[in-house]
């Protein structure tokens, strides 16, 4: 437990995450309100994908009379295999939603096969 | 045929119901959690507001990522603030599926009970990065006073 506390402490929260797949492509659509393009660093790892949000939270005076908003930075690791494309990563953010698209390699593409008459 | 979840593992032992209710209350409560999508509530549609007083003014902040402007209906009505909105899906995409799916969609109310009346032709409210902040000035006569009695001998 005290351990689990310290690890947030130095990397923060996982963002909610919707995760949707299709043929051309995985999408990740991550929920980081107050996060900017500014602050938001999204790198590869090899077999890792890390995603780190800086929440910007406007310091105001005054005594909380309720407090559910948590102060803590975003970050998820996300394991991806071969089939993803390194090189067509694209990441968008609007609105504090984080789309995050992955393309999926060539040869991992359904494909039709063109039937030549003997 | 309806499926039904199957919670129970131990038939015969019935505490273990009370310790799985009793974990689920307990992760409630649990400062640190992380989002979870199971359990035995489910996952209210209620966004996360802050509440702030200060001294001039009231804060409040509410997380609302993809939402915009026009989504949002902020009214107050004499010291009452109701924040009301709904949140759409993405709908683009029709193949494929979703392997995972933790946040929320649909239409939320918070109702809030100002505990003194603000000057509701000053209220201001800004949507930035998915936080919705309004801010609410307390009114002249409602800030403590300090009135001098003179004291006559």
């Amino acid at each position: 437990m005290s351990d689990e506390k310290e690890l947030q402490k130095v990397k923060g929260v996982p963002a909610p995450c919707d995760i949707f797949h299709d043929n051309e492509s995985v999408i990740l659509y991550l929920e980081m309100p107050g996060v900017t393009k500014e602050n938001l660093q999204i790198r590869v790892d090899k077999d890792l994908l890390i995603i780190d949000g800086k929440k910007e939270t406007a310091d105001i005076e005054g005594k909380y009379m309720i407090h559910e908003i948590r102060n803590n930075d975003f970050h998820q690791e996300y394991t991806i295999d071969d089939t993803i494309d390194r090189n067509n990563i694209n990441a968008v953010i609007k609105n504090g939603i984080v789309t995050l698209s992955l393309g999926v390699i060539e040869s991992e593409k359904p494909r039709k096969i063109q039937i030549t008459a003997g | 045929m309806a499926l039904v979840k199957w919670k129970n593992r131990n038939l015969y032992d019935p505490w273990t119901e009370m310790r799985t209710l009793q974990d689920e209350i307990n992760e409630l409560f649990r400062n640190d959690r992380l989002p979870v999508t199971t359990g035995l509530f489910d996952r209210s549609v209620t966004p996360a507001i802050d509440f702030i007083e200060g001294e001039d003014d009231f804060t409040v902040t509410c997380e609302l990522p993809g939402l915009e402007e026009k989504d949002i209906d902020v009214s107050i009505a004499s010291n009452v603030l109701t924040l009301k909105g709904t949140k759409k899906t993405e709908e683009e995409q029709k193949k494929g599926k979703y392997y995972k799916k933790e946040s929320w969609t649909g239409s939320f109310q918070r109702t809030l009970a100002l505990p003194q009346t603000v000057d509701s032709e000053k209220i201001s409210a800004q949507l930035k990065n998915g936080i919705l902040q309004v801010v609410l000035p307390k009114k002249e006569d409602s800030k403590p006073k300090q009135i001098t009695v003179e004291i006559k001998e």
